[in-house]
């Protein structure tokens, strides 16, 4: 599971800066991959309500050629349907790989990836009666190997293989039947979807609008350009020597139908079972860096920002134990994914996974990396990078003369961390996180912009001069961004005035703990 | 957007969408261009192998009203061996029977048996397996009893009738088609049952939809 998880991580990486190479990290369609998926559907909805108006149950062949045949509307809007079906496939599968590959499938998040899986699945039951409404010459071969397939189910009274054998006009209930469920079922995927963000906090349902838009604007003229190839209608007395395959959706159907209808069946629900299981399969111990954050309840105010803060509704706010008027903000282990942007929210740094607090990180500050910068006589730009950034950006950084200090994510970093910095001499802080549509902790950048230049909680402090402070973005496939925008902080620094090093700055003592009695057990 | 990197989008978008048109209908090969089929495809009731009686006024007596059948039959339903040839040479042997558990639903039947294109004896023969000494019985007259009388006055008839009709309806004891067929490259051959004239017909008109 682990090689496999290395592979696609390594795969997806290619794929993702290649593409940031040509869209540039804000366009990125990997990084959206989910929304894409949710925007196709919608436009399945649309079309799919326009192509319902013009489909006969009593003719589907050729009601749905005569909607190929207009070529005002029907031809692209049949096209567009298929193509977006297509990408739904896609962005679907991309989506899970991504989550998969970024160890974003287990604990918490187990109820989104088995609603994903069932989701999925569902999308694919959609696909085939789809097709099969089209009762053409692909459509013909997908009915006649899923009746292959169901006629091992004893759930029918006469096998369903019979009504393709060519003996009479196959039912109209037949074709009803698959309209229902093509019809039914995504009406079904509102409820899936609800539940696979139900633990989100405000999820991000749909692509930023500009590349939704593009992207449907370009299917549409794709769609008019390259209409979708209808086979001949489908003739049970007659074989066809080639069908136009959906290669997206029907893969698998030349292997399948090659294969003992058992196994064919045993190989979809053994894939099922085992997607179902990849939770179980890839979750770690809840310890170190997966240990799930908690509270110092001595240090806690009740300031309510890390429930609001938190990208997994994680924390509550519940009363005290003690004699303080305020509320005290709890975690739930359970829906917990140790993302650690709680810590980047407390000013009194009393939250946070273990080992990240604000404290903890500074702490770390003083230990290890003001010693290691001690010998360097002036202190250098220090770049505060995501972990997950890619090994070429931070060397270049580190080429340029910038001292790398590396956080889980830089939603949890701590205004505190760049204060301490910029006080003790450091001449700027860049913070450098992923693009905020390929953060791991979801909402790492946003929370990182808000704290340091919205005064959101907790807020870098006025006397840190926001010139020598900066934001970049770290996406595989565009370090010259990267780069460029260091080296426009690192000029805009050289006009500023050297930096005089405050001595003995002790940050956490602003924020002592207040004194409290301990309740009588 | 520069025009470099517009270009690189327009490229990539176009090289995309390409590909996903491609996709969406690939022609994939389904049928060997030069094979035709031999199809065989019914569904019929298998014969009811049964031996009956006449039940005796004084056992009639013993039963309700509702209940006094004049003839009762037990037995069980028959199986058929299915032999298809082509040119002399066996391409299928099977032995069928009705579907369900107890095998008393219909014998449902679809096989497809490869043939080369080109012109064709075909020999397709359904035997029953069982062996009865009255196959007549079902067609028997109906025995009019003096106990059949009010409601019930005319029953005798109606089972008669009834046994006709099932057995009308059944499967015979032996069913044979043998004929040249001209298979054309990719062409099914449909071998059906037909109901009304109880036997076996080669259908070729391709129902549309």
């Amino acid at each position: 599971m682990r090689s496999l998880k290395r592979l696609l991580r390594r795969l997806l990486a290619g794929l993702d800066a290649a593409l940031t190479r040509a869209y540039g990290w804000e366009r990125n369609p990997v990084h959206q991959a989910g929304t894409v998926a949710v925007a196709m559907l919608l436009v399945l909805l649309g079309t799919g309500l326009y192509l319902v108006l013009y489909y006969r149950v009593g003719a589907p062949a050729a009601s749905v050629a005569r909607i190929a045949a207009d070529p005002w509307i029907g031809a692209w809007m049949r096209t567009l349907h298929r193509y977006s079906s297509d990408l739904f496939v896609i962005a679907a599968a991309l989506h899970a790989a991504r989550m998969f590959a970024q160890d974003r499938s287990w604990g918490p998040r187990t109820l989104a990836w088995l609603s994903g899986v069932f989701l999925f699945g569902a999308g694919m039951v959609c696909a085939w009666t789809g097709f099969v409404m089209a009762w053409d010459s692909f459509g013909e071969r997908l009915a006649v190997e899923g009746g292959r397939l169901l006629d091992v189910v004893p759930i029918f009274s006469e096998p369903l293989s019979r009504i393709f054998a060519g003996d009479g006009p196959v039912p109209n209930a037949f074709f009803f039947v698959n309209l229902f469920i093509h019809i039914a079922l995504p009406l079904g995927f509102g409820i899936g979807l609800w539940l696979h963000v139900s633990r989100l906090a405000r999820p991000a349902l749909l692509p930023p609008r500009r590349l939704m838009w593009a992207m449907i604007g370009t299917l549409t003229i794709a769609s008019v350009l390259l209409p979708a190839t209808l086979g001949p209608a489908a003739n049970p007395l007659h074989l066809a020597a080639t069908t136009p395959l959906d290669l997206v959706f029907a893969w698998w159907l030349p292997i399948s139908e090659q294969l003992p209808a058992g196994i064919v069946w045993g190989s979809g629900i053994a894939g099922v079972i085992l997607a179902a299981l990849i939770p179980r399969f890839t979750r770690r111990p809840r310890e170190a860096s997966w240990a799930p954050s908690s509270v110092d309840a001595r240090l806690c105010t009740g300031c309510n920002q890390c429930p609001q803060d938190c990208p997994w509704e994680a924390i509550t706010m519940v009363a005290r134990d003690d004699d303080r008027p305020t509320l005290v903000a709890r975690v739930d282990p359970a829906l917990c994914v140790s993302c650690g942007i709680c810590a980047g929210s407390c000013a009194p740094m009393g939250v946070g996974p273990p080992g990240r607090s604000g404290r903890d990180q500074l702490a770390s500050l003083r230990e290890s990396t003001f010693p290691s910068l001690a010998n360097a006589g002036v202190l250098p730009i220090v770049a505060v990078c995501c972990a997950q950034a890619p090994a070429a950006h931070l060397a270049a950084l580190q080429a340029r003369g910038a001292h790398i200090h590396l956080v889980s994510c830089v939603g949890n970093l701590h205004s505190s961390v760049i204060e301490l910095l910029v006080r003790q001499g450091a001449p700027g802080v860049i913070a450098c996180g992923c693009p905020p549509r390929d953060c791991v902790g979801r909402e790492g950048p946003k929370w990182l912009h808000e704290r340091l230049f919205n005064d959101r909680e907790a807020e870098l402090q006025p006397r840190v001069d926001r010139r020598r402070v900066s934001i970049a973005t770290l996406a595989p496939g565009d370090l010259a961004g990267t780069l460029a925008a260091f080296d426009q902080f690192s000029g805009a620094l050289a006009a500023l005035a050297p930096v005089e090093p405050e001595q003995d700055v002790d940050i956490e003592l602003l924020c002592e703990p207040v004194p409290f009695e301990e309740r009588a057990p | 957007m520069r025009l470099p990197q517009l270009i690189t989008v327009g490229v990539v978008t176009a090289a995309g969408l390409g590909i996903l048109a491609y996709a969406s209908a690939m022609p994939v090969a389904y049928h060997n261009a030069e094979t035709a089929r031999l199809r065989l495809s019914w569904s019929a009731r298998p014969e009811r192998i049964e031996v009956c009686r006449q039940l005796s006024d004084s056992e009639q007596a013993e039963r309700e009203e509702h209940m006094r059948q004049r003839v009762e039959c037990v037995g069980n339903f028959a199986t058929y061996a299915l032999t298809v040839e082509v040119d002399g040479r066996a391409i299928g042997e099977s032995v069928l029977q009705g579907a369900g558990l107890r095998h008393d639903r219909p014998l449902y039947l679809l096989r497809d048996f490869p043939v080369p294109a080109g012109e064709h004896r075909v020999l397709v023969r359904l035997v029953r397996r069982e062996t009865t000494d009255n196959d007549a019985a079902a067609f028997a007259p109906a025995i009019v009893s003096a106990a059949d009388t009010g409601i019930y006055a005319g029953r005798a008839q109606r089972e008669a009738t009834e046994r006709g009709r099932r057995a009308r309806a059944a499967i015979p004891a032996t069913l044979v088609l043998d004929t040249v067929v001209a298979f054309a490259p990719r062409q099914v051959a449909l071998v059906i049952f037909n109901t009304e004239r109880r036997m076996l017909q080669l259908h070729s008109e391709s129902p549309r939809r």
